[in-house]
């Protein structure tokens, strides 16, 4: 076993809310020191080691540094000097008043790459305009494609544009990294959150642009190879919970025949309007209405077990029960690793998606408290010494 | 200006289907050599719309336009020992090979880990399946919405009396193709570092479930189990609420004093100019009838008049638009979002959605369309393989390519 891919590799971290903390989380957990230059604030609004920011937070460092105060900039300048990496999401006004923009940095450290991951980019009409996962969402087709029963526009219950974004970042960073170890130079990478949703909506757009198609929700249709039965069932009752559902799709006319013995070969599947895949498609209405009668009376794990048997796609729809206790998969490969908390007890975050045979798979450590890695930072990268970190926190360079 | 992009000079394999191609596309973007390896007849997903103009045909499928810009297209017969010993030898001049085969599928063909890897030491394998190569799950079968499923990533889309609602887009499968490429990147960096090859075992299962903001943290931090709510984001900052002609997100995180002035000067602030609502916690608590009142206040504008005066006030409003609108965005086209893509043998010029992100050095500015079926395994058996023209001859009559 080797070490992991990015040893020896440091970013400096001025990101918050979600899309830059799963950026460089990315990054942490592949073995960057990622030092998260943060306020101190009185008191967070969530807590910091456990749930999401515990989640987003998790193997990297704190420096709480004041940078509305001129030698909390002197800090951070000399902290990106001995950086690979500097990431902010800030507009971009923020980081050319600290002088940390790109231009600045780089006449301190020719190689630095730096990522500005604002909502829209640092040009452009929407320059200046504020965003969360939500507006994206909005402005990108999703909420009004992703519609309820009566096709009115809902959306996703939480802010993937996050995730989208926030993945998209740590690429960019590692992509850097290697045009980097390529050609000895650095670069600024000006990422629009905006950008990187409207790049995964898929053939959708692309059926927009050359087809000149005004798209509508998609409601029960496959989004991929078409299917019928295909969609969300809803199952038997478990332990008082009515919303528990399972996701079926048969595609072929061979799945249809093992999909109709695994239900027990019931009459009315013998009927023609289901015989091809186009008459059940026709017919879908009805189709489900059968299927649902099934579906009703078994549980869903049970429902799923069933048809996986006998080679059918299908399901459950996970609830964080499901997800995070009951899923024998992601029980079985660890994805739910523990993280041990300063007071004894352990919490538990997602786990990497992917396992890289010649690296070892490290326990997460846990996500710091604001300012708990001053020590490190401050006394042994920038090799202060006590009295000289006294003499910043009592001037409010610093909080200890 | 004809710049490579940054990953200019690897070369890549791609033997995935439909599942997993968004890995390659996102490496292609920046620069790699993608050669997309399909079965003689073409890559499954060819067979998807939408088509171009509606009419189905394996080199006019826009799902495989998508999915495969800018990669080179090889068809071999991995069925046949004489295919798997070209793509063997193809393996020797590659970095990367990316597959989404069933788990086991690739030892059966005889190109599974152990042999790849003793044919080029520095090869790395990128393997994409549902839900790995180990556990009681890796032989079932799955679909994006399934993966979805299981990955918690529907659960909590929607209303709590209705099904749930899938996501725009093949998300499980767009989550897992990040994370190869993330993953891929990673193993390049580290070989750098002195190391050999490796293999990448990524479920996309665990790819979803990594891309599911609060549900986990819902779970382990509070003992909670997160339910659908409507319109409602889950940190209750956020509803759908509608204008006179159309949608808007409301946003009540910011300056919620700017908000609430506005608000009252036009005479709709009803109680919410009381003092409790300028706490962010407050606001989140009571979400259901602070959306009711900004409701009500919003009924009577128009969406893009009263986003845009939220945006100047740094309120974070959005219009609900569909995808379409994205064409005529003026913030994508000032920043050269849509790549211009030419169709040579169709006479035609297509905008494509362009790449997550562009690199201020080495940014790609050229683009190559889609390819056709195995437009280029004539150039690559030739120029890589030093293969002659007789030889490729008898391989098409073989039907291995």
């Amino acid at each position: 076993m080797s070490s992991p891919p990015l040893n020896g590799i440091r970013v400096l971290d001025f990101t918050w809310v979600v899309a830059g903390p799963l950026a460089t989380r990315i990054l942490a957990d592949q073995g960057a020191e990622v030092i998260k230059l943060e306020r101190k604030i009185p008191a967070p609004l969530r807590p910091r080691r456990v749930g999401l920011q515990g989640g987003l937070n998790r193997n990297k460092l704190s420096v709480a540094i004041n940078m509305a105060e001129p030698r909390g900039i002197e800090l951070a300048r000399r902290l990106a000097k001995i950086s690979d990496v500097v990431i902010d999401n800030f507009s971009a006004r923020v980081m050319r008043q600290w002088q940390m923009d790109y231009e600045s940095l780089a006449a301190i450290k020719p190689d630095i790459i730096c990522i500005g991951m604002s909502g829209f980019g640092r040009n452009g009409p929407r320059v200046n305009d504020v965003s969360y996962g939500p507006t994206l969402q909005a402005l990108t087709g999703y909420t009004m494609m992703m519609a309820d029963e009566r096709g009115d526009p809902v959306g996703w219950g939480y802010s993937y544009a996050d995730m989208a974004a926030g993945q998209a970042g740590a690429l960019a960073a590692l992509i850097a990294l290697w045009h980097r170890s390529r050609t000895g130079r650095g670069q600024f990478i000006d990422l629009s959150q905006f950008e990187a949703v409207a790049s995964v909506i898929g053939p959708a757009l692309l059926d927009a642009a050359v087809n000149e198609r005004l798209q509508k929700p998609f409601g029960h249709n496959s989004q991929e190879a078409p299917a019928a039965p295909c969609g969300l069932y809803r199952c038997r009752s478990d332990r008082g919970d009515d919303d528990r559902w399972i996701s079926i799709a048969v595609r072929s006319h061979s799945e249809w025949r093992r999909f109709v013995t695994a239900i027990g070969s019931p009459l009315w599947a013998s009927d023609e309007k289901f015989r091809t895949l186009f008459l059940r498609m026709r017919n879908r209405v009805e189709l489900d209405a059968h299927i649902t009668q099934w579906t009703l009376e078994i549980a869903a794990e049970e429902a799923m077990a069933t048809l996986q048997q006998a080679g059918i796609v299908a399901g459950v729809v996970s609830n964080g029960a499901d997800l995070c206790q009951r899923d024998p998969q992601l029980q079985a490969r660890g994805f739910w690793p523990a993280v041990k908390l300063p007071d004894g007890s352990t919490t538990r975050v997602p786990g990497i998606p992917f396992k890289l045979s010649a690296s070892p798979s490290l326990a997460p450590r846990c996500a710091p408290e604001i300012g708990d890695d001053n020590d490190y930072v401050l006394g042994e990268l920038l090799g202060l010494s006590r009295a000289e970190r006294d003499t910043l926190a009592a001037s409010g360079a610093i909080w200890t | 200006m004809n710049e490579p992009g940054a990953l200019a000079g690897l070369r890549i394999l791609d033997l995935t289907d439909h599942k997993a191609a968004l890995c390659g596309r996102i490496l292609a973007d920046m620069g790699a050599d993608v050669i997309k390896v399909e079965p003689p007849g073409g890559d499954r997903a060819r067979r998807i719309g939408p088509f171009l103009d509606d009419l189905p045909h394996p080199d006019r499928s826009l799902f495989f336009w998508f999915y495969n810009l800018n990669k080179r297209s090889l068809t071999l017969d991995l069925g046949c020992s004489r295919g798997v010993d070209l793509l063997l030898a193809l393996a020797s001049t590659a970095d990367v090979v990316i597959e989404s085969f069933a788990p086991g599928e690739l030892d059966r063909l005889g190109l599974g880990w152990q042999r790849l890897h003793r044919q080029a030491r520095s090869l790395i394998l990128c393997s994409l399946a549902p839900f790995g190569q180990t556990g009681p799950y890796r032989d079932f079968i799955a679909d994006d919405t399934s993966l979805a499923a299981l990955g918690g990533m529907l659960y909590v889309n929607g209303f709590p009396e209705q099904a749930p609602i899938r996501p725009l887009g093949l998300q499980s499968y767009h989550c897992g193709a990040e994370h190869g490429a993330i993953a891929i990147v990673c193993a390049l960096l580290q070989r750098e570092q002195g190391g050999q090859g490796q293999w990448i075992d990524l479920s996309i299962q665990e790819a979803t479930a990594a891309a599911v903001e609060q549900v986990a943290a819902s779970y382990f931090g509070e003992h909670k189990i997160d339910r659908r709510q409507g319109t409602l984001h889950w940190s209750r900052f956020f509803r759908v609420g509608s204008c006179r002609d159309g949608y808007v997100v409301h946003c009540t995180l910011g300056d919620w004093t700017s908000l609430i002035q506005w608000v009252a000067a036009d005479g709709k602030a009803q109680d919410l100019i009381e003092p409790q609502w300028n706490d962010a916690l407050y606001r989140a608590e009571h979400a259901e009838h602070l959306f009711d009142v900004l409701d009500q206040w919003i009924k009577d504008y128009d969406c893009a008049e009263l986003a845009s005066r939220a945006q100047a006030l740094r309120l974070a409003y959005g219009v609900v638009r569909p995808p379409e609108a994205l064409l005529g965005d003026e913030q994508l086209a000032a920043r050269g979002f849509f790549v211009e893509v030419e169709h040579p043998e169709l006479g035609r010029t297509f905008r494509y959605p362009g790449a997550p992100f562009r690199l201020g050095a080495a940014p790609r500015c050229v683009y190559r369309r889609p390819p056709l079926i195995g437009e280029h395994s004539g150039e690559i058996l030739k120029s890589e393989l030093g293969l002659e023209t007789d030889q490729l001859a008898a391989l098409a009559a073989e039907g291995v390519i």
